[in-house]
């Protein structure tokens, strides 16, 4: 009965990380390499959705919040303006609310040759 | 493994089903059996139900930031209210404060305050994951199993103080065996209701076993299992035995109760982890 308590529970936490992540596709796609960094980055969702905060992390080091003032409203598709730090890893984390009050979050990167 | 935020959200969905239910189903076994001093009872988990009610949807705004901040920010606190979370929010305010009046109004008082616990509950067909099917049918089956629940934790308490004077134990024996005629029917409604909505929700064998959310349903039938075990000793040992005149049974019941709060506890935290942090099959 413990072996198979703990193992319901590990798998409980395991999969909890995935909860909610309904992306759909982005562009650049995830995980691809681009030879010039991309003016804007597109988030398109199965689902209509309102962003709260997105965040972008280069190279592990430089980290900033991306402005969200246009984006006022639940929709699937939001094009978001990028600021150009050079060559590298580009980590994008997004935060939102779906319109059936659900929380949402997830993550994607590219890199910049 | 969660983060700091989810498990403090677990906690505080699983103070919100505790508050909620027991407060409901007291004020249904008072209403039902005429029982005495459950005011204190009813009062403090209605007040456990409405601090979580709060901090469950502040925490919410903090999820949509990702820090402490969002917690107490108005925008995105506003945006929450503009979704089925601010309605859920209302209706367990203006339930549990209706609940918690009628606490104080003296004899019409439980039939002021169940009305409030039953909105509360219905509050819980507004968000999650039954909410998100949006069909009538599963509605109603959650509305309904969530009332059952109510009924069985709400009448744990009384039952186990009534039993342990000997001044009350006849009125103990009174109340267990009229608890136990209406629970062979609630009990079973609390079982189709909640295997029907695992269907509904998991949708096969394989993601049953394959899945978080289906390997938490699976642990939450077994703590119930092991829950209709002690609920078919009382009925069928103990409350006979108490009827009688058996003081021992009173102890044994006592007991038996005390074990039962401990399983709810597990169920009420197993649900609290399956609706908060794990998603549903696809």
């Amino acid at each position: 009965m413990k072996n198979f308590l703990r193992a319901a529970m590990i798998g409980i936490w395991a999969t909890g990380a995935m909860a909610h992540s309904p992306l759909d596709r982005t562009s650049p796609a995830n995980e691809a390499t681009v030879a010039e960094m991309p003016t804007e980055v597109l988030m398109d969702f199965k689902g209509d959705i309102r962003l709260t905060r997105v965040s972008i992390t280069h190279a592990d080091k430089h980290s900033m919040d991306m402005d969200l003032g246009e984006q006022t409203s639940f929709t699937q598709e939001f094009t978001l303006p990028m600021h150009d730090m050079g060559a590298g890893v580009y980590v994008i984390e997004w935060r939102g609310l779906g319109a059936d009050g659900h929380a949402l979050k997830g993550t994607f990167s590219f890199t910049v040759e | 493994m969660p983060d700091a935020f989810g498990l403090v959200a677990i906690v505080t969905k699983f103070a919100l089903y505790l508050g909620v239910l027991t407060a409901t189903g007291t004020v249904m076994a008072t209403l039902l059996f005429r029982l005495d001093r459950t005011r204190g009872l009813a009062g403090a988990f209605a007040v456990l139900g409405l601090v979580a009610t709060v901090l469950a949807f502040s925490l919410r705004g903090a999820n949509l930031t990702g820090d402490v901040s969002g917690m107490t920010d108005p925008e995105m606190l506003a945006l929450l209210w503009s979704t089925p979370v601010g309605t859920a929010l209302l209706l367990r305010l203006a339930g549990l404060s209706l609940l918690i009046a009628g606490l104080f109004m003296g004899r019409a008082g439980p039939w002021v305050a169940v009305p409030g616990g039953v909105i509360a509950i219905w509050s819980f067909n507004h968000v999650g994951h039954v909410s998100g099917r949006d069909t009538t049918l599963l509605d109603a089956a959650l509305t309904v199993h969530l009332l059952a629940v109510a009924f069985w934790i709400g009448v744990l308490t009384p039952l186990k103080r009534l039993a342990s004077s000997s001044t009350t134990r006849a009125i103990a024996a009174d109340v267990g065996h009229r608890f136990g005629v209406i629970a062979s029917v609630t009990v079973p409604a609390l079982i189709v209701m909640g295997v029907c909505m695992g269907y509904q929700l998991v949708g096969s064998f394989p993601a049953l076993t394959g899945t978080g959310y289906g390997q938490a349903l699976i642990l939450k039938a077994l703590l119930v299992g092991a829950l209709l075990g002690l609920a078919a000793a009382n009925k069928l040992r103990f409350i006979p035995a108490l009827r009688m005149g058996d003081p021992d049974a009173a102890t044994h019941l006592s007991k038996s109760i005390s074990v039962e709060w401990l399983i709810i506890l597990a169920v009420l935290g197993t649900t609290a982890a399956l609706t908060t942090n794990l998603t549903l099959p696809t």
